[in-house]
């Protein structure tokens, strides 16, 4: 194994790390960055917990090679509220009781996020596809949806 | 329905912004200095004597600190339920597991444990560990394993078994005559399930991290009760329990019922390697590991005869279940009670013989999931229900109306049913799914068919007196006039640290934002049973209204001798104690020094005398004479039956066997609302575990090899988003008298019906009576029950 300098821009900040380019990404950002709000709940790729941006798009670290993100931009749960702002939808989900154990929560945010970035206008369509791939086992989904219907229409007023 | 100010409130949970910051800390978030990390090595064959195992080339290996196997492991017998702190007197307490055994019993079974400096060290590591294997028997079917001529899975423990590899003892449950009762109905209706296990498939896998400081361990796990895992490490680890603190830190990442005692092996391995490394150890469990070695919810047979007259009154209900216990007894004996006591107390039937028991197999041990054995048996006899409501042309919302236990009528639990709100359940859940278009849907015979079905059930709030079950709180008023409030409980993402918090802030009658909750930590709660069998806010609840009853006291009387009356003259509304008649009693002096500035003080003039003091005030002058209040709750005893019924709407594809819910619905009964939030979040994510329970959720196993077909997560058939119906989530109350403000359980109620609601609407739109069904209601199931039925 040798350690290669690795530079990407972690949540809007330039971050050199020096790792294995085969290392996963989830781990690179939860043991070498020390940023731990990024779940890992299967490293299969099946469960969403991971769930990160990759210059803008969601996808689950645990199967990115940290190798692939040189010179490219990551934002993770904890780049979503800016400037100390909560993000609508971190704000929809607190107040509507869509966080219960909070395992998968940072995941489906960012997934939100994702999809609020590039259609802030979304269906229940859109909304079900952007997060097929988020597991939740508390909320059967039913406050996580109406969460982010929520942010949606905050995030167009705001807009 | 009441002018409380916390209870019955919509407030934000306390832990919701940390979590949707990213900043919730979970065990897998925990990194001590020096910690190294663990990994496992697995049997890979379901039942086997270890003929040799050679550890030499993994631990050469650089970076290793510690490899564990059978050899040089303490060999406690233990069990990993909660069953070792409270299993009561006189009760068989079955003790079946060790860390490592010399003999492996599943695909999965724990045989040597790694701790080196990183993850990929130990991964190494244990592929250099050399077993032989001297292979046996094995079994997956529990009617395979109880055959006489099989061998015995535990052979060195039959002490322990009432029968050929059963564990502990059978339940049986009789009342009447049931003979008598068929020999009264005019009709008898028969109906066999078979049943798959399936997983609770929490998002956070076991996790455990152990630590050596001074002469103390201390882990953070993901367990549901801290104190009774300190009970069972001090057991397994023959080290008084006051020297070993539990905690969640404090977030766990769902529960479901899998972690009620020890998170699987997590806290073990990870305490048998940090005392062997002398160094802090974590051991998080792979999601592959969640799925072969972690336990399930119990598969098994179950079979139900039921008699009634014409009129729809039901005369005999016979039932037996035989479940499938895999390779270790966890729960036993208590899961197939639960099955059995829940079911023949839904209705009202005079003559009763239930017999259940759970048969040793080469399977991942089967434990305790959220419903714990109730819903194997709510599915079948929902299902004779339907079946006996259809021959005798009664509709089977009718055949409830008439048959449901009520509020003061006799059962078989051993807690008199205090409260039941299940017939207005019944009929909020008919006018949601629009029962009444049950028999115009019915018409339709086209390719598709349509249907509804139903089901109701019960449950319990704790586990009196089935186990032991008692409850401590702690109610502590700071100097500042905050209040502290401890007990046991750990948040599984239910929401009981908030709505405990608002329990005690009614109790007390102080603003909710004074009161801070402390839990999920040995060191600073008292003893307690933690969040399973759905009693979090009901025994936690119970114990800080005891707690705050006590404090109280001690609070008024202190203010009344400062003012010269009685405590009785005396009243504490948000936060103030006043006098009743608002006679001005308590003397300036007492307010003089002011150093909270940011808590409520009462505004001073000229007078000598005023009216009342703030928590802050008289907290703080309580201080100046060196005095705490401190307030003790304790609670046995007690529990109270839940209600709930289920409806499900549904298409079937004639041609796939492809099942489309149109509509679910889900009402309960669960006594007072506490955060009607965390109610409606804990009814909706039942329900649609409910419901991937009936739709799709197995676990299955290869029969010539015994390795289990689902070891990804990609291969469970956990509902996404997608798969997700239309869910109502609906609530009917009342009090309940011997809960905390009336509240009763709820946790585990809403996954336990939707099974039976799905297979009746399943029967319904097929129009037929399969007398032998299998759960999951997969396209084939559905289609085998099509070719069967037509
Ligand atoms: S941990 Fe990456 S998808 Fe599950
Ligand atoms: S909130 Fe627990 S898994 Fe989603």
């Amino acid at each position: 194994m040798s350690l290669k300098k690795i530079s990407f821009f972690l949540n809007g900040e330039a971050k050199d790390v020096y790792a294995n380019p085969g290392d996963m990404l989830v781990d690179v950002i939860r043991d070498k960055l020390g940023l731990l709000g990024t779940k890992v709940g299967c490293k299969t790729g099946g469960c969403g917990a991971c769930t990160v941006m990759l210059d803008g798009l969601a996808v689950n670290s645990c199967m990115i090679p940290v190798g692939k993100v040189a010179g490219k931009s990551v934002v993770t749960i904890e780049g979503v509220a800016e400037n100390n702002e909560l993000h609508p939808i971190q704000e929809a989900m607190m107040e509507d009781g869509a966080v219960q154990c909070g395992y998968c929560t940072p995941g489906i945010i960012v997934s939100a996020k994702a999809l609020f970035d590039e259609n802030p206008n979304p269906d229940s369509e859109d909304i079900h596809r952007a997060l097929e791939g988020n597991i939740c086992r508390c909320t059967g989904y039913i406050k996580v949806e109406e969460a982010i219907v929520k942010a949606a229409s905050n995030i167009r007023k705001e807009g | 329905m009441n002018d409380y100010k916390s209870i019955g409130k919509r407030v934000m949970r306390r832990d919701a912004r940390e979590k949707v910051l990213g900043e919730a800390k979970f065990t897998c978030d925990v990194y001590l200095p020096g910690m190294l990390h663990a990994k496992v090595l697995r049997s890979t064959l379901p039942h086997a004597r270890i003929k040799s195992i050679d550890t030499t080339k993994a631990e050469a290996l650089p970076g290793v600190r510690a490899v564990l196997t059978y050899k040089n492991t303490i060999d406690t017998l233990y069990n990993q339920a909660a069953a070792l702190m409270e299993i009561a007197e006189g009760q068989t307490l079955v003790m079946d597991q060790k860390i490592f055994d010399n003999v492996v019993r599943f695909v999965g079974d724990e045989v040597a444990a790694v701790a080196a400096d990183t993850v990929e060290i130990a991964e190494a590591a244990i592929k250099l560990i050399d077993v032989e294997y001297e292979p046996l028997p094995f079994y997956i079917d529990p009617l395979d394993a109880e055959k006489q001529d099989t061998v015995n899975i535990h052979a060195d423990k039959l002490h322990l078994q009432s029968a050929h590899n059963v564990p502990g003892d059978p339940s049986h449950i009789k009342k009447g005559d049931i003979e008598k009762g068929f020999a009264e109905s005019d009709e008898i209706v028969e109906v066999k399930f078979k049943i798959a296990p399936v997983k609770q498939m929490q998002m956070e896998t076991h996790s455990a991290v152990a630590s050596l400081e001074d002469d103390r361990i201390t882990v953070y796990c993901s367990t549901q009760n801290v104190q009774v895992v300190r009970g069972q490490l001090a057991h397994i680890f023959k080290i008084p329990m006051s020297r070993i603190t539990v905690k969640n830190p404090p977030y766990v990442g769902g529960g479901f019922g899998i972690r009620i005692g020890l998170s699987g092996k997590a806290e073990v391995i990870a305490i048998a390697l940090a005392l062997a490394a002398k160094k802090p150890v974590k051991y998080i469990y792979s999601r592959k590991e969640d799925l072969i070695a972690s336990e399930t919810r119990h598969g098994g047979y179950v079979s139900v005869r039921l008699g009634a007259k014409k009129d729809g009154t039901l005369t005999a209900l016979e039932m037996k279940s035989i479940l499938n216990k895999g390779a270790y007894t966890s729960h036993g004996g208590a899961i197939h009670g639960t099955l059995g006591v829940m079911n023949t107390s839904l209705y009202r039937i005079p003559n009763i013989d239930y017999y259940g028991y759970s048969v040793y197999t080469n399977t991942t041990p089967a434990g305790a999931m959220r419903g714990y054995g109730n819903p194997q048996g709510n599915m079948t006899v929902n299902r004779a229900v339907d079946m006996m409501a259809k021959r005798l042309g009664i509709d089977p919302l009718e055949m409830r109306r008439k048959n449901a236990t009520g509020k003061g009528d006799e059962y078989m639990l051993p807690y008199p049913c205090t409260s039941s709100t299940l017939a207005g359940c019944m009929e909020l859940g008919a006018k949601e799914i629009h029962w009444d278009k049950r028999a115009e849907y019915n018409l339709e015979k086209g390719r598709v068919r349509r249907g509804m079905g139903m089901g109701i059930g019960t449950h319990f709030s704790g586990g009196h007196p089935f186990v032991l079950d008692y409850e401590n709180a702690f109610i502590t008023v700071q100097a500042d006039g905050s209040v502290s409030v401890a007990t046991a409980a750990s948040d599984i993402g239910t929401g009981c640290n908030t709505s405990l918090a608002q329990i005690a802030a009614e109790a007390l009658n102080v603003p909710l934002k004074k009161v801070y909750l402390t839990y999920a930590d040995t060191s600073s709660t008292p003893y307690g049973y933690g969040s399973h069998s759905s009693r979090s806010v009901f025994m936690h609840g119970n114990a800080i209204v005891e707690a705050a009853k006590n404090v109280k006291a001690q609070i008024l009387e202190y203010a009344a001798s400062l003012a010269g009356i009685e405590s009785s003259d005396l009243e504490i509304v948000d936060g103030i104690i006043r006098t009743i008649d608002s006679s001005r009693r308590f003397p300036k002096n007492i307010y003089a020094r002011r150093i909270f500035l940011d808590q409520e003080f009462t505004p001073l003039g000229d007078e000598e005398f005023y009216s009342s003091i703030t928590f802050t005030e008289l907290a703080h002058y309580a201080h100046s004479q060196e005095k705490q209040f401190m307030g003790l709750g304790s609670i046995n005893n007690t529990n109270a039956p839940p209600w709930y019924c289920s409806f499900a709407d549904v298409s079937v594809d004639m041609d796939t066997g492809r099942i489309t819910l149109n509509n679910f619905v889900g009402v309960h009964d669960v006594g007072t609302v506490i955060n009607p939030d965390c109610v409606e979040g804990q009814i909706n994510g039942g329900n649609l575990q409910g419901i991937g329970y009936a739709l799709g959720e197995a676990l299955t196993y290869d029969e010539r090899t015994g390795i289990q077909y689902v070891n990804e997560i990609q291969q469970y058939m956990q509902p996404t988003i997608m798969g997700t119906p239309d869910m109502g989530a609906y609530y009917v109350e009342e009090k309940e008298p011997n809960g905390p403000f009336g509240a009763k359980g709820l946790g585990e109620t809403p996954c336990i019906s939707p099974v039976a609601a799905i297979v009746n609407a399943v029967c319904n739109a097929l129009d037929i009576d399969d007398d032998d069904i299998k759960v999951p209601l997969t396209p084939q199931v559905v289609l085998d029950m099509i070719k069967k039925n037509s």
